[in-house]
């Protein structure tokens, strides 16, 4: 008998059927049989069964009975019930309550119940197997939810420390004193800054499980355009946020959606203009949050508009990553909500989103 | 402040964080003195050892977070049941390269915590942070 041979243990009280069941099939399985539900369970606590076979007409406790009972203590072997007649009440319980597979009645038919035992202990085997596969994709999402920790700290403090020996530099007066090359390690470092940044958000985004939190718009938005305006102050902001109702949302998703859309309204201006502007508003309704971002910058091109929210599209003449409005795409699908762009290159470019409120 | 010598503590494992910040708060002015600590052992060993000279206790701590062994949180808690009179004296800001929604959770549910400022260390955000609790 080879590691795969099934273990089936078959109760029942008359030792006729034992007997005429270890005959027929004890070259195809490893058989332990039983008496009763009491000496069934003596089994069940030392060998590890597959399939237990169980007649329903016992005197102590019936098949039902017992299989009801090892609902949770034993919850892994399959089970079969064999009944002399039809009951249609204990079969009933048996399904509704006895985890029961297959029911095959009295006297049995050998070919069936080989199949049926065949066909318990695969159901068995894809049980386990899928029990472990989870077990084992449990782990490998931990895994790669501690890898993203890490990487956010360990890829980006050198990073970081690098960005303040610049800011230093700065405030030394010693930023022009090798030509451009202060500059260019500046923009290099921002760069890569920012390519960290979103592999996280994007990572984040697709791990993280929706939180619920309490958002106030008036607040959160002027401190993402405080952020994001940080390095350009020449963008002039116009806001204007109607929110009376409290709104309920992915606070994570809704900033990095927000955040991304600034950053880009930003990044995106005509670069000679003198009047550079975004406006931004927002009315909170009981069932949604209808966010309008509009900006005058360089607008984007009729043919690319189908394009912007798919991975790594970037334009030739700018230096994005290609992953800012995609980022927003993703962060939008987790939380039902939708985005829609109207732009040309003389008025420049608004996004629409709506959120649902969640509450 | 019983005397004119603003004093901060920097705690960070970070060399180079640690040199780069104190020369910008030196460049600053912000305070007089700079006590230097590369880890959270460090900076709490220097609370407790001048618990009882009050002019040696530092106005303002600036903490890292991701440590080896003691990690800012840790330090935290254990700064959680030091004396009122430093804590009356002294407040402790977060700096951090941290992007993790759960370290920038429960730094801001810190109580001992004013802020989380993130590195690079930039001078204007620290004077505007810093005016709320000192004269300068």
């Amino acid at each position: 008998m080879n590691a795969t041979t099934a273990r089936v243990l078959y109760i029942d009280d008359e030792e006729n059927n034992l007997h005429a069941f270890k005959a027929g099939f004890r070259r195809q399985y490893e058989i332990y049989t039983a008496n009763s539900a009491a000496e069934g369970l003596k089994i069940l606590e030392n060998i590890s069964v597959h399939v237990i076979i169980a007649d329903q007409k016992m005197p102590q406790t019936t098949g039902v009975e017992f299989f009801r009972s090892i609902v949770h203590t034993y919850p892994d072997p399959v089970r079969i019930l064999l009944t002399g007649y039809t009951d249609i009440e204990a079969l009933a319980d048996a399904i509704n309550h006895g985890d029961i597979y297959r029911y095959i009645t009295k006297p049995w038919n050998d070919l069936e119940l080989h199949n049926s035992i065949k066909n318990a202990y695969d159901a068995y085997k894809t049980k386990i197997d899928l029990r472990n596969k989870i077990a084992e994709l449990e782990k490998t999402n931990d895994e790669l939810n501690r890898f993203i920790y890490s990487i956010s700290h360990e890829l980006r403090a050198p990073l970081v420390s690098a960005m303040g020996i610049v800011n230093l530099v700065k405030m030394e007066g010693l930023f022009e004193s090798s030509g451009e090359y202060w500059s260019l390690i500046e923009t290099c470092s921002n760069k890569l800054d920012y390519y960290v940044q979103k592999t996280l958000q994007y990572y984040k985004n697709s791990k993280e499980i929706s939180a619920h939190t309490s958002i106030d718009f008036k607040e959160l938005v002027p401190s993402l355009i405080d952020l994001y305006s940080f390095t350009d102050k020449e963008t002039y902001f116009h806001t204007d946020i109607k929110q009376d109702i409290p709104f309920y949302g992915d606070a994570f998703r809704i900033e990095v959606i927000l955040g991304n859309l600034i950053s880009n309204a930003i990044k995106y201006q005509k670069e000679d203009s003198i009047n550079k502007k975004v406006d931004i508003e927002i009315q909170v309704r009981p069932t949604e949050a209808e966010i309008t971002i509009t900006d005058n910058g360089m607008g984007i091109l009729n043919e690319h508009l189908e394009k912007i929210f798919t991975q790594f599209f970037k334009i030739k003449t700018n230096q994005g990553s290609g992953l800012g409005l995609f980022i927003v795409k993703e962060a939008l699908n987790k939380i039902d909500g939708k985005i829609s762009v109207k732009s040309n290159s003389l008025e420049g470019t608004t996004f629409k989103i709506t959120i649902p409120n969640v509450k | 402040m019983s005397n004119n010598r603003r004093k901060v503590l920097l705690v960070d494992d970070n060399a180079i964080d640690l040199k780069v910040n104190s020369k910008v708060i030196h460049l600053s002015g912000l305070f007089e003195e700079i006590v230097l600590c590369q880890s959270a052992e460090e900076g709490l060993s220097y609370l407790s050892k001048n618990i009882d000279q009050i002019d040696e206790l530092p106005d303002f701590i600036l903490l890292d977070i991701q440590m080896p062994d003691m990690d800012g949180f840790d330090f935290l808690e254990v700064y959680k049941k030091f004396p009122k009179k430093l804590k009356e004296k002294c407040v402790i800001a977060i700096l951090s390269s941290t992007l993790d929604f759960g370290d920038i959770k429960k730094t801001e549910a810190n109580p001992d915590v004013i802020k989380l400022l993130k590195k690079p260390l930039i001078l204007n955000e620290l004077e505007e942070l810093l005016k709320k609790y000192f004269i300068i």
